[in-house]
């Protein structure tokens, strides 16, 4: 029953007692507060969900209490103590473990393997049978099956994430954090992790949940923290919640109607066309499943839902970085050759991608150059750049955009994030592009920025582009859309018109309920 | 007649496979570790011709001067080492040019030759060298005594050497952090693994392994000095270890067939055959092109495959 | 054990006056390293500094010499900074000048009777393809079968030796020169007088027409990537493949071009061997000249800028010529690869202040409410 590692670990306290609590956490980076007087407290042998959208502080606050991040204020309290968290080791020596949502696994090296790396307490001599009987030990106590002997690249993810909750428990973790753990699980295998979760409780582990999954909290948790904008809004005991009350608290603020512009454009015919495509995920399994959707000219269709939910792979898929499985895109009629930037380029889509430093623009390249990024091909004489041209136009750009910098000679890499959307913008815009995939477009930027993008979006579409708009911020895309179509686990949960839609409707659909109302699972 | 010349060109495979087999032992661990070590030959170089000087200037009986010699070089190498590795690790330069730099200074016009030229190295043979010893008196065995039991120490002290370096990979705590870094150095540093500690161990250690490679020559083979004595051996090591498919047991074999190829159509023309040599000897280059296609592919990478960071300074992501 | 933590971050915008001064002051701190190697062992640093100048570049013919020594490190020089600039590791240089050798000397020799004007263009053209197409393996292993390129133009520089030792001492091919002293003592066909490339004298000094070449070649390599759409996508392709590929472009067979273009430059460069110097496909000289491996430290000291490629193989080429001239006993020999050695290592040192900030940590404030901490 107590952990199998050999190491004195704390004898885990009495059920009620608390075993970790943070009190008036406060986190700043540059230009945002990540955590604003977050207090939150977790008792030995309880499932505590952490529920929130993108953007609520969760994952800062869990980076805090494993020793990634150090807050300006506040403190931590393990086992009735007050810790300093100055590292992860120290984390680790405090007893908090986390398994993260990227997994930290050596693909080559067997599970055995991993669950002892790095451990102080390994004979020199590595003893493969004692090694095997640890890991059967283990994941008998949790009723998690794995094989100690095979290679990490073997197994399927659900798999690998046990691993990773056997490593964090064989190094003596009490308190086990898991970040959105059903991310890439299958139902079946959920279940499995959920019964798992219940043994760790059950035997004195205090286990934290960070999910956005409302039917997940109501299964597995006891009590429910709920985070929004960097503040903790309420802790809540599961048993009297429900979906509705989850989701209200999640989300729910009113959106100012008023600041909601009706689009003044005409919508025309169908421009973009998307139909029944699928596409692999990164890490097996698929990313999108039978995707349908189609976009007008003059129109804004706003693609909702938490992020992991199929939407980068959306954008990717529909602008040629992504390979298709099943399933086309058409440009005004015309299908486009799946997988090839190239194509959608010519067909006239433009991308204002995600990530925006690595994929937008090549960073050590100056402005002009990135200005031309795509353009070079067409506006060359034979096999030469027109040079003064290109610079000609970086230079007009900087200035239509407002784009702060010294010069259009500069690197792209030494702007902020606001100015270097705008030219990542400007260079879209001057395609005169009759399709524009814009993924969290205002990410990261300040409340100006944010502003002048929104300001883009809808000349855009006064231009009769065709816009489709992925965002993680549900404010914008209610501001935004004439349509919103939410994503829920790589496929379409459903298509709500933000005029009369409300915030309950949304956040439920956000967060996978499709059915009754009483959060059952689908 | 016929078979005397085989047993000669085993025997010899097996001689002038041994310093590759040390080089690529070297090579074998600082690669495992993340490190792609481009200046063996450099260090192979620094150690011949330390190892040697330490031979001519040291006093002593034969059993003391020739094993301090051995350490020389491998000191010597070791140093080389350690300088690649400030380059490398903590200034994260490039490893290529880094490599080729220390190659360049430690080489044939290099350091190795100032060193040998300011001692006056190259008019005498070496006053000690490494003979061929009766291995438990089974010499006069046909064909196995020549080849396995007529060699040096240095031959029978690399064949341990395979040993140890393969049961530290496999079976050691350490040799498990190894791996795991250069498989997936972010994933080491979580588990409290110091990637930097590792790599510079690692890359010091394939330079000591270079260095008494390097002494093979100049304390065995050639017990003379000459300039270049290596020969590219340490380029060769490089070749190797991919060859060997990083694995210390099929780089024993990997440098005696290396060897072999090379002596191969010497055989082959004193029975009679017209053939090629370079043929022959082209071969191992071309089949360690054929290892790197398969090994770096989707399927074999996984299993077979070089370490994944191979080559890559590592930078801890840090806010 | 806890180190102050140093953090070590990449530089948002390189200074343009540390671009500069990094490689002067590595060639600063080399001298002084070397000075104190040479005082170590006995060397009088000063003086052995200045003959070296002198023998590079002062005494009679020293220039000629120079270039002589400077014209190949030129080309391959050019063939490493034009890969490397793309972060194409190609260490083939070698391999591809030896090819470059082999077709030019094989088209003089099978044009024997043309005049020199179009011999030179024939060599040039013979060269830069053999070198192209040897370049073109490892590109092709790399773009379409993701194999490392390093590992892969390795081998082959030692696969291409193995040819021209075929060529020359293990066959009686075309390029076998098949007199009664060439059947005795194998050597290449020497070829005809009017397969010499000619020699521009200024003054006293006599410049290679191989030199011009480079220099030309330096030039239309930075037209290429300057001013045109492959040096554009070139560009975009080193700094970020992701940017690349959303660009739409055709990252595949831009490898395999760049490769080529590579092994080309190093081809002309076996070329030159061949026209201004060698006169005859020289197997053995070509392998112990290294010029391809020299060649990279040439591209590396010139932070891989066409033009400054080909003033480091000067000054590489002086080094080289003044180390062959000096040889005695009281001269140390092997200084010159110490020296290269050293100039590199420094530079490689320097980068670092170029390319990174070093900043030490900033003290985090823990502002508590009034209980004490307990660690």
């Amino acid at each position: 029953m107590s952990s199998p590692e050999p190491h004195a670990s704390p004898a885990p306290p009495a059920p009620g007692v608390i075993a970790v609590a943070m009190r008036g956490i406060t986190k700043r980076f540059p230009g945002v507060l990540a955590n604003d007087d977050v207090s939150f407290e977790v008792a030995s042998g309880e499932v505590h969900a952490l529920l929130g959208e993108n953007g609520a502080g969760k994952t800062t606050l869990m980076n805090i209490l494993t020793g990634l991040y150090r807050p300006e204020e506040g403190e931590i309290e393990v086992g009735g103590k007050v810790v300093e968290l100055a590292s992860p080791r120290d984390a680790i020596t405090a007893g908090i473990g986390m398994v993260h949502q990227h997994f930290r696994l050596v693909d080559t090296l067997s599970v055995s393997e991993n669950v002892v790396l790095g451990s102080r307490t390994e004979p020199f001599l590595l003893n493969r049978a004692s090694r095997t009987r640890e890991v059967e030990l283990i994941s008998e106590a949790l009723h998690m099956p794995v094989d100690p002997d095979a290679k990490i690249w073997q197994l399927s993810v659900g798999e690998q994430q046990r691993v990773e909750i056997m490593k964090a428990v064989r190094s003596g973790s009490q308190v086990l954090i898991l970040d959105e753990p059903t991310a890439v699980l299958t139902p079946q295998e959920a279940r499995q992790l959920f019964r798992t979760i219940r043994v760790m409780a059950a035997e004195g582990h205090s286990v934290i949940v960070i999910t956005h999954k409302l039917h997940e909290v109501l299964e597995v948790s006891d009590r429910v923290t709920v985070l929004r904008g960097g503040r903790s809004i309420a802790t809540v005991d599961t048993a009297g919640a429900t979906t509705e009350s989850l989701a209200a608290l999640m989300v729910g603020r009113d959106i100012d109607v008023a600041r909601r512009r009706e689009s003044t454009s005409a919508i025309g015919g169908v421009v973009l066309d998307v139909e029944g495509i699928t596409a692999a995920g990164d890490r097996g399994g698929n990313a999108l499943k039978s995707v349908s959707l189609s976009v007008r000219a003059g129109e804004v269709l706003g693609i909702a839902g938490v992020a992991g939910n199929g939407q980068r792979e959306l954008a990717e898929a529909v602008t040629g970085m992504r390979d298709l499985s099943a399933g086309s895109v058409s440009v005004a009629g015309k299908p486009l050759k799946t997988g090839d930037p190239r194509a959608a380029i010519t067909a006239g889509i433009a991308h204002v991608p995600e990530d925006r430093m690595h994929t937008g623009v090549a960073p050590s390249l100056s402005i002009a150059s990135n200005i031309a990024l795509k353009s070079y091909r067409t506006e060359a004489v034979g096999p030469f750049l027109r040079l003064g041209l290109i610079r000609k136009r970086a230079q007009e750009m900087i200035e239509r955009y407002d784009v702060k910098t010294p010069g259009p000679g500069t690197a792209a890499r030494s702007l902020s994030g606001g100015n270097l959307q705008k030219v990542v913008l400007a260079r879209e815009f001057s395609g005169e592009p009759r399709v524009l995939v814009a993924a969290a477009p205002t990410r990261g930027l300040d409340v100006g920025a944010i502003e002048t993008v929104h300001g883009y979006l809808r000349e855009a579409a006064d231009r009769q582009v065709a816009v489709l708009l992925i965002s993680e911020d549900l404010d914008e895309v209610m501001m935004l859309s004439d349509r919103i179509v939410v994503m829920y686990e790589g496929a379409v949960a459903g298509e709500v018109d933000p005029r009369t839609a409300t915030v309950e409707e949304i956040g439920l659909l956000m967060a996978g309920v499709t059915g009754e109302p009483t959060g059952s699972e689908p | 007649m016929n078979s005397s010349i085989v047993v000669v060109v085993l025997a010899s495979a097996v001689a002038y496979g041994t310093p590759l087999l040390y080089a690529a032992l070297g090579e074998l661990l600082a690669e495992r570790s993340g490190v792609l070590n481009l200046g063996v030959e450099g260090m192979m170089l620094v150690g011949a011709v330390m190892g040697f000087l330490a031979v001519q200037k040291i006093d002593g009986a034969k059993g003391v001067v020739l094993p301090l010699a051995v350490a020389v070089a491998a000191l010597a190498g070791a140093v080389a080492a350690l300088v690649l590795a400030f380059l490398v690790i903590t200034l994260r330069a490039n490893q290529i040019v880094a490599g080729l730099a220390l190659t360049i200074l430690c080489g044939a016009a290099g350091l190795s030759s100032y060193i040998a030229n300011d001692f006056e190295l190259a008019t005498d043979p070496a006053r000690y060298s490494f003979e061929e010893v009766n291995a438990f008196g089974l010499q006069d065995l046909p064909v196995v005594g020549p080849v396995l039991f007529g060699q040096t120490w240095l031959v029978y002290a690399s064949w341990v050497c395979v040993v140890l370096v393969g049961l530290y990979l496999s079976r050691t705590r350490p040799g498990l952090n190894v791996r795991a870094i250069g498989e997936a150095p972010a994933a080491a540093d979580a588990m409290g693994i110091s990637v930097t500690k590792y790599r510079y161990l690692h890359t010091i250690a394939g330079g000591a392994f270079a260095g008494v490679g390097g002494a093979c020559f100049s304390l065995a083979l050639t017990p003379l000095w000459v300039d270049g004595l290596t020969g590219g051996t340490g380029w060769i090591a490089i070749a190797l270890v991919i060859f060997a498919f990083w694995r210390a047991d099929l780089c024993l074999v990997g440098a005696y067939v290396f060897g072999a190829f090379s002596a191969l159509p010497l055989i082959l023309q004193a029975k009679g055959y017209t053939v090629t040599p370079q043929l022959f000897q082209a071969l191992p280059y071309v089949m360690t092109i054929v290892v790197l296609v398969i090994v770096s592919s989707g399927i074999g990478r996984r299993r077979l495959g070089a370490p994944a960071s191979l080559g890559v300074p590592y930078v801890r992501e840090e806010r | 054990m806890s180190l102050p933590r140093v953090r070590i971050e990449k530089r948002l915008e390189q200074r343009r006056f540390l671009m500069v001064a990094v490689p002067l002051g590595s060639l600063v701190v080399a001298h002084i390293a070397i000075a104190i190697l040479l005082v170590a062992t006995g060397h009088p640093p000063v003086a052995t500094f200045r003959r070296l100048f002198d023998a590079a570049y002062i005494a009679d013919g020293a220039l000629t010499n120079s270039l002589i020594a400077a014209t190949p490190l030129a080309f391959t020089g050019l063939a490493a900074a034009v890969a490397f600039r793309m972060k194409l590791f190609n260490i083939g240089a070698e391999g591809q000048l030896y090819f470059g050798a082999i077709g030019a000397s094989g088209i003089a020799i099978l044009l024997a009777g043309q005049s020199t004007p179009v011999l030179i263009v024939a060599m040039i053209v013979g060269g830069a393809v053999l070198g192209a197409a040897w370049g073109a393996i490892p590109g092709l292993l790399r773009a379409f079968l993701r194999t490392n390129e390093i590992i892969t133009s390795l081998m082959l520089n030692y696969v291409a030796a193995l040819v021209l030792n075929y060529l020359i001492f293990d066959s009686l091919s075309y390029w076998r020169d098949t007199s009664a002293t060439g059947l005795v003592f194998p050597q290449g066909k020497p070829l005809v007088d009017a397969a010499t490339w000619p020699v521009t004298t200024i003054g006293s000094v006599a410049i290679p027409f191989g030199f011009l070449v480079a220099a030309a070649v330096a030039f239309v390599v930075w037209v290429l990537y300057t001013r045109t759409r492959f040096g554009f996508e070139a560009q975009v392709i080193g700094d970020s493949p992701r940017a690349a590929r959303y660009a739409g472009m055709r990252t595949r067979r831009k490898i395999v071009a760049i490769m080529c273009l590579s092994g080309a430059i190093a081809g002309i460069g076996g070329a030159s061997q061949m026209g201004d110097f060698r006169h005859v496909l020289d197997a053995r000289g070509l392998q112990q000249a290294n010029y391809g491996y020299t060649g990279i430290v040439v591209a590396a000291l010139a932070r891989y800028n066409p033009f400054a490629v080909v003033f480091a193989a000067f000054l590489l080429g002086g080094l080289q010529n003044a180390g062959y001239t000096l040889q005695s006993a009281e001269f140390p020999s092997g200084l010159v690869g110490v020296m290269q050695g050293m100039i590199l290592f420094a530079m490689l040192g320097g980068e670092l202040l170029v390319q990174y900030r070093i900043s030490l940590p900033r003290p985090v404030r823990h502002v508590r409410p009034q209980t004490e901490s307990a660690s």
